[in-house]
C-alpha cells in the first residue's frame, strides 16, 4: 500500500512538473529581488584541480586577489555572488543585472542572444553572460574571462583564467522566497572535472534599502596596511 | 562600463562580424527581444549613449546653450562654499607644471580611479561617449553608466527615507511612477555638489525627471528638473539626449586601476 502510495505521489509530481510540458506560473521567472547569502546556504565541495595546479600558481591568484581588494578593483567573478553584502537582481526583457552593494562594476546577463565573437569581446571580470529560460530555470553560460583581473579565486579551490567556461542554473524554491544558484567551473588547464556548488540566497524584503556607493578608498592607509599587498604584479 | 557595439573595431574583425552576421542569418537566431519593439515604460530597457544634440563639437560646449540656474543668494553662497571645499578635498590635481617633450606623458591626476560615477550632478550620464544600460523590471528600473555603479528607481510605491536618517549619496533615492507609458521620477538625498549649467543642489534638493523614448524607439529624452526654493529662484530646467545602441552591444567593463601609475599620466599623442 505504501509503495503504491509513493508511484502515485511520483505521478502526481510528474503531472504538475509536465517535464516542462507547462510553462511555469510568471512569478517563478522572474528572479528580481534583494538577495542575502549566509553561511548556512553555501554548499561547496573541493574542486579536483589537474596535477599542473600547483601550490605556487594557487597562492600567486590569492596574492593577486589581494591587491584587487587592496585597490578597490572591480572583484568580479565569482566573488560578487558571495561578496558578505546582499546582492539585487532585476530582471527585465532582454537583460538581467546583478548588482553586489560592494562592487562597482554590475554583471549583466544577456537574455535569449548570442556570445559576443570572441575576436571582438573585450575579457573582463565578470565575463560575457547568456541566458535563456529552461522551464522555471535561468540557465546562463559565461565565457570572456580575464586572466588576471578582479579576484580570481574560485570557491572551493582553483581559479578563472581566459579557457575558463561557467554555466549557472537559477531556481526559485519555496514559493520564491530562496533562489538556489547551481555554479558549474569548467577549464581544461585548472580543473580535473566539472566543478559545481550550490549557493541559496534568501529573498531580503522588498522594501529593503541597499548601500548605493560602497566606501571603497584605494587611499585609505590604515585599510591599506590591515590587507597588506605583498608584491605588485605586473600589468 | 561602456557599451561597446560589436562592429567597433578593426577592419579584420569587422569582416569577422559580416561573416558572422551571415551565419547567423543561416541558422535560426536565438529568440532576443528588440527593445524598440517593446511597449510602454520597457521601451527604456537596453543600452543608449548621449550625443551632442547641439552640435557643440566638445565636452565643454554640450551644456553651453543651456539656460544657466537662477541661484537665490543662499543658492550662490552654497555653491561658492561648495566649491571651496571641493578644492580643498581633492589635492593637488595637476602636480606638474614643467614642460614636457612631445611623446613624454606626465602627471595630470595624482589620484586616479577614486571617484565614482554620479558626481557632477549628471547622474551617470556622463558626456563621454560612455553609455548607460537601462534595466526595467517591474519593480525598479536600473540604470548603469559607464564607470560602474547603479542607480535605482523604484516603482513599487515606496516613499522616500526620512532624509534624517539617510546618508545622501551621488545617486540620491528616486521613486518613479508611470505616466502615459513614460518614466517619471523624483530624486532626493543626493550629496551636495554642483548640477550642470550652474545648479547645485543638497540632500533636499528635489529633482524630477521624465524619461521620454521616441516613437521609433531609437532617441531618448531625459528632462531634468531641480527644484529648491533655498537654492533656485525658479525650477531649473534642461535636457539631455540620447541614441540607442544597435541590438548586440554589450557592457564594455570600465577597468582603471589605481594601483598602476600609468592612470596617473597624460595621454601621449604619437609624432605628427
Amino acid at each position: 500500500m505504501g509503495r503504491r502510495a509513493a508511484v502515485i505521489l511520483a505521478l502526481a509530481a510528474l503531472s504538475i512538473t509536465g517535464a516542462g510540458a507547462q510553462q511555469p506560473a510568471a512569478s517563478s521567472r522572474d528572479i528580481s529581488g534583494f538577495w542575502a547569502l549566509t553561511a548556512d546556504g553555501k554548499k561547496v565541495p573541493d574542486a579536483k584541480l589537474l596535477p599542473r595546479v600547483t601550490r605556487g600558481m594557487l597562492d600567486l591568484h590569492k596574492r593577486r586577489d589581494v591587491h584587487a581588494l587592496r585597490w578597490c578593483n572591480p572583484v568580479g567573478l565569482p566573488l560578487m555572488m558571495d561578496a558578505g553584502t546582499p546582492i539585487e537582481i532585476r530582471q527585465g526583457p532582454t537583460s538581467v543585472i546583478v548588482l553586489a552593494e560592494n562592487s562597482l562594476v554590475p554583471r549583466y546577463m544577456y537574455l535569449n542572444r548570442k556570445h559576443v565573437s570572441a575576436d571582438i569581446y573585450d575579457p573582463s571580470t565578470i565575463g560575457d553572460s547568456v541566458a535563456t529560460w529552461e522551464g522555471d530555470t535561468l540557465a546562463v553560460d559565461t565565457v570572456g574571462f580575464h586572466p588576471t583581473h578582479g579576484v580570481t579565486s574560485i570557491p572551493g579551490g582553483g581559479f578563472r583564467t581566459d579557457k575558463t567556461h561557467l554555466t549557472e542554473r537559477y531556481r526559485l524554491l519555496k514559493n520564491g522566497d530562496v533562489l538556489s544558484v547551481l555554479f558549474t567551473w569548467t577549464d581544461p588547464t585548472v580543473f580535473a572535472a566539472p566543478h559545481t556548488y550550490e549557493f541559496r540566497y534568501r529573498r531580503l524584503p522588498p522594501a529593503y534599502e541597499p548601500l548605493n556607493e560602497w566606501p571603497c578608498d584605494p587611499y585609505d592607509e590604515t585599510r591599506a596596511s590591515f590587507l597588506g599587498d605583498p608584491a605588485p604584479f605586473g600589468k | 562600463m561602456t557599451i561597446r557595439h560589436p562592429n567597433r573595431p578593426t577592419a579584420l574583425a569587422a569582416a569577422t562580424v559580416i561573416c558572422g552576421w551571415f551565419v547567423a542569418g543561416a541558422v535560426p537566431a536565438a529568440a532576443q527581444t528588440k527593445p524598440e519593439s517593446l511597449t510602454g515604460v520597457e521601451r527604456l530597457e537596453g543600452d543608449w549613449v548621449r550625443i551632442d544634440a547641439n552640435g557643440s563639437g566638445d565636452f565643454g560646449g554640450l551644456t553651453s546653450k543651456f539656460t544657466p540656474a537662477s541661484l537665490t543668494p543662499s543658492g550662490a553662497a552654497a555653491m561658492a562654499e561648495g566649491a571651496r571645499a571641493g578644492a580643498v578635498a581633492r589635492g593637488p590635481a595637476f602636480t606638474e607644471n614643467a614642460r614636457h617633450d612631445q611623446g613624454q606623458p606626465y602627471i595630470v591626476v595624482s589620484r586616479p580611479c577614486g571617484a565614482g560615477p554620479f558626481g557632477g550632478g549628471v547622474l551617470g550620464t556622463n558626456p563621454d561617449s560612455g553609455a548607460i544600460h537601462f534595466v526595467v523590471s517591474k519593480d525598479a528600473i536600473v540604470l548603469a553608466p559607464e564607470r560602474g555603479g547603479a542607480r535605482r528607481i523604484y516603482l513599487d510605491g515606496r516613499k522616500h527615507p526620512d532624509l534624517r536618517t539617510w546618508t545622501p549619496t551621488g545617486s540620491g533615492h528616486s521613486v518613479g511612477r508611470i505616466e502615459n507609458g513614460e518614466l517619471v521620477s523624483d530624486t532626493v538625498g543626493l550629496t551636495r555638489g554642483v548640477v550642470t549649467a550652474g545648479g547645485y543642489r543638497t540632500p533636499e534638493t528635489h529633482l524630477t525627471e521624465r524619461f521620454v523614448v521616441s516613437p521609433d524607439g531609437k532617441h531618448l529624452t531625459i528632462k531634468y528638473r531641480w527644484e529648491d526654493p533655498l537654492i533656485y529662484q525658479t525650477p531649473h530646467e534642461y535636457q539631455y539626449e540620447f541614441d540607442r545602441l544597435p541590438a548586440g552591444s554589450y557592457a564594455l567593463e570600465y577597468w582603471c586601476d589605481a594601483s598602476d601609475p600609468a592612470e596617473q599620466e597624460s595621454v601621449t599623442p604619437p609624432a605628427q
